[in-house]
């Protein structure tokens, strides 16, 4: 049958080796009618494009591209911009959407070739070709364009005075992508680039939302170019921004919004009108509402505006927006990017104001939020827990041990295997919110299996996950009864928590000292399991206390030291050998006097607890101690801060004073 | 647009007056009518954006010549968009991929539903032709990998590959994919997205400012009995019912 032959072999032209084949062809016909069957294949199609870049097909087009290029070069010759037209196209569809796609052009050598055709004579070659190395730009593997070299300055100025619309917007793609620094802005600003975007807002739709995307990038976090762009034309240029809040294109009032969040996260004297706040509240909460990329990016925006502003979250409160934020959330079929943003931007809300937290509670998305700790995206996993971190702030359901139940604790101590560091971090930062726990329900987190999780994670390489692990368990030995502790301490080990305590990172030292602290403060039964093995950990404490440079190690410390000198006498005399000896390779003061003469009165504050401790009314010891510590120089030490500024220095000192003067005149 | 609020804010005046119907005979009205004064270029404007959304090419260039109203698009791009949308008219579908891809190689690679929609048309056009394995084939190759990328896709994917299972696609619940109205549906979203792509509004001014015009006429209505315009083709004011 001829027609079945016929489709055959039309299908067999269709396969990628026959096309490749007809790429490579000199005959120009034959491979300009490759290019275009190639372009109509892969624009749009993902799946096509990856098997095409592994076929190694992208530098056969750069091939083609750069070959093209000098024909066309050649005056009488029609075909060569056909080709350079076909090409660039299909550059640019491999860069659109493809991290591969981007690594293969560039890999290929597209670049040069793109940026030398700009100047091309032929309006479509232009067109094409600008929108292809926009393509390229809007991905984050394009290399970044280097504005401090003179010829790439004019370059990028030459592309934004352009008539041409596709070159205007590629150089405020460029620009988006590649200015990053204070010096990147900075040279910018001075180049004139903030007048020529400013007056591109005036422009078609197009180039007005590629300016703003452009500006945006030029004017966050750097107030010099921000009081620049205010300052334009009286205030014109802010003005006019401000309006564009309220264009009939739902990106244009996105871009215009997210332009000022930068300007106002900055400067924060441009974002102090209570109208102005709250219009760009109403309009993000309302932008929520549309569809596609806009929508996606909304919740972003509304997070980055709000973060750590409890005006803004309260004003956003009342503007219903968690409500909604929440409704969107209960949705059945939510792209990830979409979810993720919604859950970040619910977390920012619920991060400072009990109400908010409240209004979670009781839109009864808990059980949401939990469920997606398994979702497939791992950014949604991440965004997941820092919700659930913000929620699980609230005292009132922590208390009420609302979180310590299998439902939250278990997927949660999956996640602690998880293959993504940063979802793991985001998890122990919940882990460490819920297992405060004040309703004694500690034990639940125990039998889960949690506790051998956050020591194996407190061994980790990463001293991030080190940092969380610790400060996790720190909080679960907080008010903890002693069999819990004895467990935790069981499943820690003794030498694992000295190689903690001496860690070569302060962050972890001082949890690692927090954790010792609130394991040491039930009394005399918890002290005891710290002297076990010849008391390495009370020497471990002590080296920090008198070795380490870091004031918040050197705090957790002595608060350690203090807490063991409500033991029996061997623990106080072991306090006395701790903080009395002289340091090591230092004055032969003490540490104890180090702190009692220093400047930080948190030190001396705690300093003085230790005397306090140790100096306690009726131990056997007591006089000896005493006698000691005035040998060393203390108890003058003390009399010198009798009216110390720090009120809590000085009332302490007055107990201290008075214990051992009155153990003074008994033993006369 | 400006020539609207003059239209409506003629008739806002009367609010205060509304206590009982008013009754606004032709001349009163008439009178009113010739008050508003509404610019030629705002009138020769509307009239452009409407040739040139409908895709009137020849109509557009006669008009520019003769009014010296520029339009905000290239006229020449006009064909283009229109060849394109009448290619999924007549359900040629590959043929429009190709138009739209030399039109602007970003449209489709940018805006994955109408991509997906084109396909989807492919495959309702192959299905209607009777070529159940290459449909087939069609469905596995180019559609699902979309399906899987995006579960709305999916869903409709299902529904369309359904129409194989009937003998007699008149009668199946799903039979309205191969109505002409699918491929009009396709067609003006092809059509909105080449718009789009030229920084321009997907639906001509002129009948949403018809749309206005009955909106305040129902608006009035409670208010007062004026003369009306019930047949827009010819605009003629008809006399008010007597009260």
């Amino acid at each position: 049958m001829p027609s079945t032959a016929a489709a055959a072999a039309a299908a067999a032209a269709n396969q990628p080796d026959e096309l490749i084949r007809r790429l490579r062809s000199g005959d120009g016909a034959v491979k300009l009618k490759a290019l275009r069957e190639l372009k109509n294949q892969i624009i749009g199609n993902r799946t096509k494009k990856l098997s095409y870049i592994k076929l190694g097909t992208v530098a056969d087009v750069v091939g083609v591209l750069a070959s093209s290029v000098s024909i066309d070069s050649d005056p009488g010759s029609g075909s060569g911009s056909s080709l350079i037209v076909e090409s660039a196209a299909i550059i640019g569809s491999f860069a659109c959407g493809v991290d591969a796609g981007v690594k293969a052009v560039l890999e290929a050598g597209a670049f040069p070739h793109l940026f030398r055709i700009l100047s091309n004579p032929n309006e479509k070659v232009v067109d094409t070709t600008a929108r292809s190395l926009r393509m390229i730009f809007q991905s984050r593997l394009a290399p970044k364009y280097d504005f401090s070299k003179n010829e790439n300055a004019d370059c990028l100025i030459s592309l934004l005075n352009s008539d041409n619309e596709n070159v205007t917007g590629l150089g405020a793609s460029i620009i988006t992508h590649s200015c990053k620094t204070i010096a990147d802005q900075k040279i910018l600003s001075s180049a004139g680039v903030l007048r020529r975007l400013i007056t591109l807002l005036n422009g078609s739709l197009y180039q007005r939302e590629a300016s703003l995307e452009a500006l945006t990038a030029m004017l966050s976090s750097n107030s010099a170019v921000i009081s620049n762009f205010v300052d334009l034309d009286n205030g014109r240029a802010l003005s006019s921004l401000i309006n564009l809040m309220e264009d009939k294109s739902p990106r244009t009032r996105l871009l215009a919004s997210t332009c000022l969040i930068v300007i106002g996260r900055t400067c924060s004297s441009y974002l102090q009108d209570i109208e102005l706040k709250n219009k760009l509240i109403l309009i993000l909460v309302e932008l929520l509402e549309e569809p596609d990329r806009v929508g996606d990016e909304v919740p972003f925006a509304l997070a980055k505006l709000i973060v750590d502003r409890e005006d803004l979250q309260r004003l956003a409160f009342e503007a219903n927006a968690l409500d909604k934020l929440c409704n969107f959330l209960q949705r059945e079929t939510l792209q990830p990017k979409r979810f993720e943003g919604l859950l970040l931007a619910i977390a920012e809300l619920c991060s400072r104001l009990e109400s908010c937290r409240s209004k979670f509670f009781s839109l009864k998305v808990l059980n949401l939020v939990t469920n997606s700790l398994k979702h497939d995206a791992a950014d949604v996993r991440t965004v997941a827990c820092i919700c659930l971190r913000n929620v699980t702030r609230s005292v009132k359901k922590l208390s009420a041990g609302y979180f310590m139940n299998e439902m939250v604790v278990d997927p949660l101590i999956q996640l602690l295997h998880d293959s993504s560091n940063s979802v793991q971090v985001a998890a122990l930062s919940v882990i460490s919110n819920i297992v405060v726990d004040f309703a004694n329900r500690k034990s639940i987190f125990l039998r889960c299996g949690g506790i051998k999780e956050l020591v194996r994670l407190s061994q980790s390489m990463d001293p991030t996950l080190r940092l969380n692990a610790v400060l996790a368990l720190k909080n679960f030995v907080f008010l903890a009864d002693n069999s819990s502790k004895e467990c935790v301490l069981a499943e820690l080990t003794v030498s694992t928590l000295v190689s903690l305590i001496c860690d070569p990172e302060p962050k972890v030292q001082e949890q690692a000292l927090a954790f010792v602290r609130n394991i040491l403060e039930s009394g005399i039964d918890s002290i005891k399991p710290v002297f076990t093995e010849d008391g390495i950990i009370i020497n471990a404490v002590g080296r920090q206390v008198r070795n380490a440079l870091d004031l918040n190690v050197c705090l957790e410390g002595i608060y350690a030291l203090g807490n063991v000198a409500t033991g029996n006498e061997l623990h106080k005399e072991a306090v006395m050998h701790q903080i009395l000896e002289p340091q090591v390779n230092g004055p032969s003061q003490s540490v104890l006097m180090k702190f009692l003469q220093g400047n930080n009165s948190q030190l001396r504050v705690g300093a003085i607890w230790c005397i306090i401790n140790l100096t306690y009314p009726d131990g056997p010891g007591t006089s000896s101690r005493i006698a000691r510590l005035r040998d060393g120089g203390v108890i003058c030490q003390l009399k010198k801060l009798a009216d110390d500024p720090c009120l809590d220095a000085k009332f302490r000192v007055k107990t201290a004073l008075v214990q051992c003067v009155n153990n003074n005149s008994c033993a006369k | 647009m400006s020539l609207f609020w003059i239209v409506l804010g003629q008739p806002g005046g009367l609010e205060e007056m509304a206590t009982s119907k008013k009754l606004i005979t032709r001349e009163e009205w008439e009178k009113k009518l010739s008050d508003v004064k509404i610019r030629k270029e705002d009138m020769n404007k509307l009239v452009m954006d409407f040739l040139v959304m409908e895709g009137y090419v020849e109509a557009a260039e006669k008009f520019r010549v003769e009014s010296g109203t520029e339009p905000d698009i290239d006229l020449a791009t006009i064909t283009d968009r229109m060849a394109a949308k009448k290619a999924v008219q007549c359900g040629n579908v590959e043929d429009a991929i190709e138009k739209v891809n030399d039109f602007n190689p970003e449209i489709l690679d940018t805006n994955p539903q109408l991509f997906f929609h084109l396909q989807q048309q492919r495959l309702i056009e192959l299905i209607r032709d009777g070529k159940v394995e290459e449909a087939l084939e069609f469905a596995q190759e180019e559609l699902a990998p979309r399906g899987e990328e995006n579960q709305s896709f999916l869903e409709e994917l299902e529904r369309t590959v359904a129409l194989l299972a009937f003998e007699d696609v008149s009668n199946c619940p799903v039979g309205d994919l191969l109505d002409m109205s699918q491929r009009l549906k396709t067609a003006s979203e092809v059509d909105a997205a080449i718009l789009a792509s030229q920084s321009h509004e997907k639906d001509p001014k002129l009948p949403s400012l018809l749309k206005m015009l009955i909106w305040a006429q129902s608006q009035l209505d409670e208010k007062a009995a004026y003369p009306r315009i019930n047949n827009l083709s010819t605009a003629t004011l008809e006399d008010p019912r007597d009260l």
